[in-house]
């Protein structure tokens, strides 16, 4: 399939996924290991770094090695702030009107 | 094709504007209808469009597939007035209970063309609950109704 390179922010490729939205809901009620998180989630370990690697790019994750320990918290990038969603929309709505434009160029004259 | 022009108003508006070549039912047409829907609105990625059902009341749903991941968008159908207004709610699966109301306005510039004027505000379902409480809307129609009484008597 041709991408058009319209990349969704970080943010949201990392939240389209519910076992990342789930990761954020439980360090929302404290803070947890990477380990704590893959028994919660029943994952392997590498799998939950991933997840967490991802959160952490995106910036709504924060970890910091204690030990052998990697301890995860909310970052400083917050679910509820407003502002960040509507950017986020705002681009995506933009996006689609650039779609909606050339798709009716293309089917310019051609009516169904 | 004119860039389109976004105008931030207040944290929690936002407005878009954008010029068309092309005529307002055709343009109403490529919103509104399944299979033209699922040729844009994906912005390049393959859409489903699991539901579309264009009343007021009714329901969409748009699943979005990307290289990123999937992306289930939807929400209700509140005002159908072919070929110039649409009003919705648009609420995504990675941010429950917060939407925003989309307001979509046609208006017919003539020549084929055709100005979309789109609305986003955005509303926490916190904000919603707190409108329905407080019976805004009952109270404000019943404030017109007395307000008439009184100008009729």
């Amino acid at each position: 399939m041709v991408q058009y390179g319209s990349r969704l922010d970080d943010a949201f490729g990392a939240l389209s996924d519910p076992t990342r939205r789930g990761i954020l809901e439980r360090l929302g009620r404290g803070d947890a290991s990477v380990t704590e998180l893959a028994d919660r989630f029943g994952m392997t370990l590498t799998g939950m770094k991933k997840h967490v690697a991802i959160l952490e790019e995106a910036g709504l994750v924060t970890t910091e090695k204690i030990g052998r320990v990697r301890q995860c918290r909310l970052g400083p990038r917050r679910l509820d702030d407003e502002a960040m969603w509507i950017t986020q929309y705002r681009r995506m709505l933009e996006a689609r009107l650039d779609r909606l434009g050339e798709f009716l160029a293309r089917t310019k004259g051609r009516e169904r | 094709m004119s860039k389109s022009k976004v105008t931030k108003q207040g944290d929690r508006e936002i407005r878009v504007e954008r010029v068309f070549d092309a005529p307002r039912e055709r343009v109403w047409s490529a919103m509104t209808e399944s299979k033209l829907i699922a040729q844009w609105w994906g912005r390049g990625h393959k859409l489903v469009v699991e539901s579309n059902d264009v009343k007021p009341g009714g329901k969409w749903r748009f699943v979005e597939h990307a290289p990123e991941g999937v992306f289930g968008f939807e929400g209700r159908f509140r005002e159908v007035k072919a070929p110039e207004r649409l009003v919705l709610t648009f609420g995504w699966d990675g941010m429950p209970g917060h939407e925003i109301v989309n307001t979509m306005a046609l208006e017919d510039l003539g020549n084929g063309r055709t100005r979309l004027v789109a609305m986003m505000v955005f509303e926490s379902r916190k904000d919603r609950d707190g409108m329905l409480e407080s019976g805004m809307e009952t109270g404000m129609e019943e404030s017109y109704a007395a307000l008439d009484r009184l100008l009729a008597a």
